[in-house]
């Protein structure tokens, strides 16, 4: 009886000493970093700030987790394994969004820059029907040096463009549709007025 | 003999392994009266993820940058003391960190909301200057001669300014900052450069003022005396001291000049009279009134200027001045005559005849007068 004791204390020591070595879930918490780093280098933190944040502090959060896991007697790292694979689910689900918005903006800018091209074209088109007399290309350098600005800033988005700066070039390409929205109703308020002489 | 042996290993086993449990237990409980810095760290994080809410990685990039190293090494010491044999842990530096932590994030999204709220607010400030700089140009500078650069630079100037705006709406405070300061930089550049044409320009208002006096002064006879000023763009009629007419009028892009020589599509400035009158078939420009250009101040001046190698060899003087129709475009479109609408030569043609003086000055009203008072 005294040795079937002796032998269960034995086994619940054993068995304790099992579970204490529980590992730390290394390999989840590496790949977690790493695809929350794929995240950042696909512009997430750029594109979808706040689900990327949400992303980051989750992965702090996971990390916690597992300092608390470790600062037990049994460790269980259970919660923490499964914060883990949210965190990398989170991650996925963030790069899609991230790379869904992406395809979003640059349709959004080159849409954009179709339309102030079409302007830019349409504008070269008034100026030529724009009032002029013996010197009217001179007189009209002002407009067309106007034109012109928005020309090269369309030029500086495209350039923007092929260089995956999305948001730069999305603010630009605004400014340069109103720029070219600006001078269109400057230049068909000069023709209505000479037509109406 | 070997029974009783037995027996006493038994029991020394059973001691021991008893004693064992005992200290287990008690480690147990000295473990569990611990605190676990876990809640402090929580509240770190979480005052971490406000302040970055609130960009102070951007407005207060020190702080938040010290309060996320905090929060770092919180974590790694907590990682540290986790390595260590589980009673002699100690996580009092890990709360500290933590604490610390959070304290900072604090001061950072306090700071960082002062410091959005003041760029705003100077953002929206240079937005007003700029505009009244931008203002400024249309009211004064825009009609005047300006080389190709200045009007780049006004031009560069308002879509920088348009790019600010929209950084600043969609809350890129700093972006909005650098773009207005690019923007302030080429609206000064066309403004000190068309103010200091205008000031240069008004050099000669002591000339003009007096010719304009002389003028009004030779109408007092009962002559028509016609005297145009180009900054107002307007020509005036004056009848026995009086003003009877004015009328809107265009000019050369490079009117701001005294006219030269052939080809700078300046506008000629002093005393000189109507020696034709081409009536509707004599002329492309509905109605013409051809003056006396070039008259002797004007011969001299170009002869003295030509000695002095200000003007070429091969350059003529030019001719063929007149005030003309077809005019009323909105800009300054002929080739240094004086253009008007066909409704207002007609005027002008049935009141003036040949021999009418006409007089060309840069302004009657002096520079303050034109700027009413603004700076510039």
């Amino acid at each position: 009886m005294k040795s079937k004791l002796i032998i269960a204390i034995a086994a619940m020591g054993i068995a304790v000493l099992f579970s204490s070595c529980a590992k730390v879930p290394q390999a989840e918490i590496d790949a977690a970093t790493a695809s929350i780093q794929e995240v950042k280098d696909a512009g997430a933190d750029l594109y979808v700030p706040e689900a990327y944040q949400a992303l980051v502090d989750s992965m702090k959060s996971a990390n916690e987790k597992v300092e608390v896991a470790k600062a037990k007697w049994f460790p269980n790292y259970t919660k923490a394994k499964d914060l883990l694979a949210v965190v990398s689910q989170m991650a996925v689900d963030t790069k899609a969004k991230s790379e869904a918005r992406k395809v979003e903006l640059k349709a959004e800018v080159e849409a954009m820059i179709v339309e102030v091209k079409a302007l830019v074209e349409e504008n070269k088109g008034l100026i030529a029907k724009a009032p002029k007399g013996k010197e009217g290309r001179e007189a009209l350098e002002a407009i067309k040096s106007d034109v012109a600005v928005a020309e090269t800033t369309v030029t500086e988005v495209e350039a923007l463009l092929a260089n995956g700066d999305l948001i730069g070039s999305n603010d630009k390409i605004k400014a340069a549709k109103e720029k070219a929205t600006a001078i269109k109703a400057e230049l068909e308020e000069a023709i209505a007025k000479k037509g109406g002489k | 003999m070997g029974s009783v042996n037995k027996k006493k290993i038994k029991w020394v086993i059973v001691i021991l392994l008893s004693l064992v449990v005992v200290a287990i237990t008690i480690s147990v409980i000295i473990v569990s009266q611990k605190t676990l810095p876990t809640e402090d760290l929580r509240i770190a994080r979480e005052a971490l993820s406000e302040a970055k809410e609130a960009e102070a990685n951007l407005y207060a990039e020190k702080l938040y940058k010290q309060s996320v190293q905090m929060y770092d090494s919180a974590m790694s010491n907590w990682s540290r003391e986790n390595e260590r044999f589980i009673l002699f842990r100690d996580y009092d530096k890990v709360i500290n960190f933590a604490k610390k932590s959070k304290k900072i994030a604090d001061e950072a999204k306090e700071e960082s909301i002062k410091k959005a709220d003041n760029l705003s607010k100077n953002v929206e400030a240079a937005f007003v200057r700029l505009t009244k700089k931008i203002e400024l140009y249309n009211k004064l500078f825009k009609d005047l001669p300006l080389s190709k650069s200045v009007f780049d630079a006004h031009n560069k100037s308002k879509m920088f300014l348009s790019e600010s705006k929209i950084a600043h709406e969609t809350g890129k405070l700093k972006e909005a900052e650098v773009l207005f300061k690019k923007a302030d930089i080429y609206i000064n550049h066309a403004n000190t450069a068309a103010s200091k044409m205008l000031r240069d320009y008004f050099g000669d208002y002591p000339k003009w003022k007096n010719q304009a006096n002389d003028a009004i002064a030779a109408s007092r006879g009962g002559n028509k005396v016609i005297l145009v000023d180009k900054v107002a763009h307007k020509l005036y009629v004056y009848q026995s001291g009086k003003l009877i007419r004015n009328y809107d009028v265009e000019f050369g892009p490079n009117w701001m000049a005294h006219k030269e020589r052939s080809g700078d599509k300046a506008t000629p400035e002093g005393n000189y009279h109507i020696v034709k009158k081409k009536e509707r078939g004599s002329t492309t420009y509905h109605k013409a009134m051809l003056l006396n250009y070039p008259n002797a101040d004007d011969r001299a001046r170009f002869e003295q200027k030509k000695r002095q190698g200000l003007i070429s060899r091969g350059a003529g003087i030019g001719n063929l001045i007149e005030i003309h129709g077809n005019g009323g475009r909105g800009f300054d479109w002929t080739s240094g005559c004086v253009g008007m609408r066909d409704r207002d030569i007609d005027d002008l043609y049935r009141l003036v005849g040949s021999g009418t003086r006409v007089t060309i000055v840069g302004s009657i009203e002096s520079l303050s007068a034109i700027t009413e008072g603004v700076d510039f």
